[in-house]
């Protein structure tokens, strides 16, 4: 318990480091840092009806954030979750243009379905190319990420292309409103249900299942897991599909509710952000579940930002990279002032 | 002719840049997925740069320094911090893409391209047609050819490569890895801000917000399919550019007919293939241990 204590104060400690290096960037731009991160505060957790704007944003990360948590916790460094979302977006879209007229009673489990499938192939092959060949999957996943990018640019252009769209962003036709499970505000009992199942089966399949525990031991120690006669290509590969599967839901839920249609380039930051609370969770599910309440508030201050205050929306995109340049960082200095805090305290 | 050569040079002289900050990263053992942060950083300090002081040069100066200090605070998490590289890379893109917007809207009040009235200074009339290229499309070769002597003739770049490959024995031999991975770090900077002043005034004179649209991490890819080595990275950037020059004229001879996002997946379909082809051929560390088990089951 104090070793999960202090891996939680470690974190807070680095997104202290973060706020500030971002206050420097506020303040160097000519904007009041205080003002900045006071406005932050209020568009993301103060102002009212906040708590539902995290809720719409906190979910679909916290779908794909899990799944992102499941393969770095078998030992795989999937960085793939903004592909693997697009993918099943996009899969989920084809569904639903292919069904169209059929009751939604069938089409709705079937976009799931499809949605899930499209992010699972999006990782089958880097995990199949990893497990197989060794191929890095830093490499193949991050490609695999401006692969779908270019696919989702040529279907919405293309093939599924709204042709009364206009604008310069692409986009595919609306979802037809008896296919939608939320309105645009993209808090409904779907969605909050398909959350609900998707921790609740995420918790038992990491802390009560062996597949939890030994793709646990597989990313701490490789040797260990074939010492014990587990067959670890099955677990890596679990854990891509798993991964993609979620990431793909995600997408899914994304057209399905708030969006209804498909965009190219539609949340672009999703995938990084969802990469980002799994490590600040330190990959834990319950930890993935608070972090993306937290990340969603942000991403609905993102809103918030220019609409009622005046400011740049990308004070949060600067917030978020500075939190990922310093959530990994291991250091001796800030372990032993953990060390003195606690010291103090007992 | 003339004209489609101009327009290779153009579009692969900064993805060289960057990709040779890249290399210099590669080799010290540090994989850089800040490259595309470090490249608009450095395009968008030369555009403010020259935007308040009128001079290019000082405009270049405030975006190498800017460059240099990013690196060296990548260069901080990663090695005194110990950060993960990937993510901490990835963090620095971030907050280049996050932090140049925020400061164009603070400069100019609103999400406008700043245009300036001066660029990169230019060959001259002395190239005839090749008059219009800036003297960073010059210096390319110059720059490419040095760094591969630099790496293959001197102690210094026998140091590099060696605290990459094996950075026990580079320690062993006197050489401080932490030090010289500092050196590639920050002159890795001062490539990238090259690289994004070329993109912003070579032949422009604006900048936008995500003006170097995943052009950084072309070069990233670059870097891996020519496996570290600097005159291979640079054809493989030197390739890249060509697919997307190739991709805009194929779009504007057959319209909508052929897909034009065909090309454009080039560069990431060849980095897969080329680092699994790599990955087979060396055999890695991390295939060993997962292969071993699919004889056993």
């Amino acid at each position: 318990m104090s070793g999960q204590l202090t891996s939680v104060l470690r974190s807070l400690v680095f997104v202290l480091f973060a706020l500030l290096l971002c206050s420097a960037i506020f303040q160097t731009s000519g904007f009041s840092a205080v003002q900045v991160l006071n406005s932050i505060a209020e568009g993301a957790f103060l102002r009212p009806n906040a708590a539902a704007q995290s809720l719409r944003w906190g979910l679909p990360l916290f779908i794909t954030a899990v799944g992102v948590a499941i393969s770095f916790r078998a030992g795989y460094f999937n960085i793939g979750a903004q592909g693997q979302f697009y993918i099943g977006s996009i899969a989920a879209a084809i569904c639903a243009e292919a069904l169209t007229g059929a009751p939604p009673i069938f089409v709705i489990p079937a976009c799931f379905i499809a949605g899930m499938a499209g992010g699972a192939f999006w990782a089958l092959w880097p995990g199949l190319l990893r497990i197989r060949s060794g191929t890095d999957e830093v490499i193949t996943t991050l490609m695999g990420n401006f692969l779908a990018s270019l696919l989702l640019i040529y279907v919405t252009s293309g093939p599924l292309k709204d042709p009364s769209g206009s604008g310069q962003q692409a986009s595919s036709r609306p979802l037809d409103s008896s296919y939608r499970i939320s309105d645009s505000l993209g808090v409904s009992p779907v969605i909050v249900t398909t959350a609900l199942v998707t921790g609740v089966a995420m918790w038992l399949l990491v802390n009560r299942s062996a597949f939890g525990v030994l793709a646990g031991l597989a990313g701490r120690n490789g040797q260990m897991i074939r010492w014990l006669g587990t067959k670890q290509w099955q677990l890596g590969l679990a854990s891509f599909l798993i991964s993609g599967a979620l990431a793909g839901l995600a997408g899914t839920l994304e057209f399905m509710g708030p969006n209804g249609r498909i965009s190219s380039g539609f949340l672009p930051a999703h995938g990084f952000t969802a990469i980002l609370i799994a490590l600040v969770a330190n990959t834990s599910v319950i930890g993935t579940a608070v972090a993306s309440l937290f990340f969603g508030g942000l991403a609905s201050a993102a809103l918030y930002l220019p609409i009622m205050v005046g400011l740049p929306a990308s004070a949060i995109d600067i917030i978020n990279a500075a939190i990922a340049l310093f959530i990994t960082a291991k250091s001796a200095f800030v372990d032993r002032l953990l060390r003195v805090g606690r010291r103090d305290h007992g | 002719m003339d004209e489609m050569i101009i327009a290779i040079l153009r579009s692969s002289t900064p993805l060289i840049y960057v990709t040779l900050a890249g290399v210099l990263a590669q080799r010290t053992g540090i994989w850089n997925l800040g490259l595309e942060g470090l490249m608009i950083i450095g395009a968008c300090a030369t555009v403010l740069g020259i935007a308040i002081t009128g001079s290019f040069l000082q405009g270049f100066l405030l975006a190498v320094g800017l460059c240099v200090a990013a690196s060296v605070l990548l260069w901080f998490v990663i090695e005194r911090l110990k950060a993960n590289q990937i993510i901490a890379g990835l963090g620095l893109t971030g907050l280049g893409l996050g932090g140049t917007a925020f400061a164009v809207e603070a400069y100019m009040g609103s999400q406008v391209a700043v245009t300036v009235s001066s660029g990169a200074p230019k060959a001259g009339p002395v190239l005839g047609a090749f008059g219009v290229l800036s003297i960073f499309v010059l210096l390319m070769p110059v720059v490419v050819l040095g760094l591969w002597v630099l790496l293959k003739c001197t102690r210094f770049g026998l140091q590099l490569a060696a605290c990459g490959e094996h950075a026990f024995a580079a320690r062993s031999v006197g050489a401080d890895p932490s030090r010289i991975r500092l050196i590639a770090l920050a002159a890795g900077g001062v490539l990238c801000a090259a690289g994004g002043a070329e993109l912003a005034t070579g032949s422009l004179q604006l900048f936008a917000q995500n003006m170097t649209a995943g052009r950084g991490f072309m070069a990233f890819a670059a870097v891996i399919f020519g496996a570290g080595h600097p005159v291979w990275s640079t054809f493989a950037a030197l390739f890249f550019a060509v697919a997307g020059v190739l991709g805009i004229r194929v779009q504007l001879t057959f319209g909508d007919n052929i897909p034009h996002g065909l090309l454009q997946t080039l560069p990431y379909l060849a980095t897969i293939l080329g680092v699994w082809v790599s990955g087979k051929l060396r055999g890695g560390a991390k295939a060993a241990t997962l292969t071993e088990e699919q004889s056993d089951v």
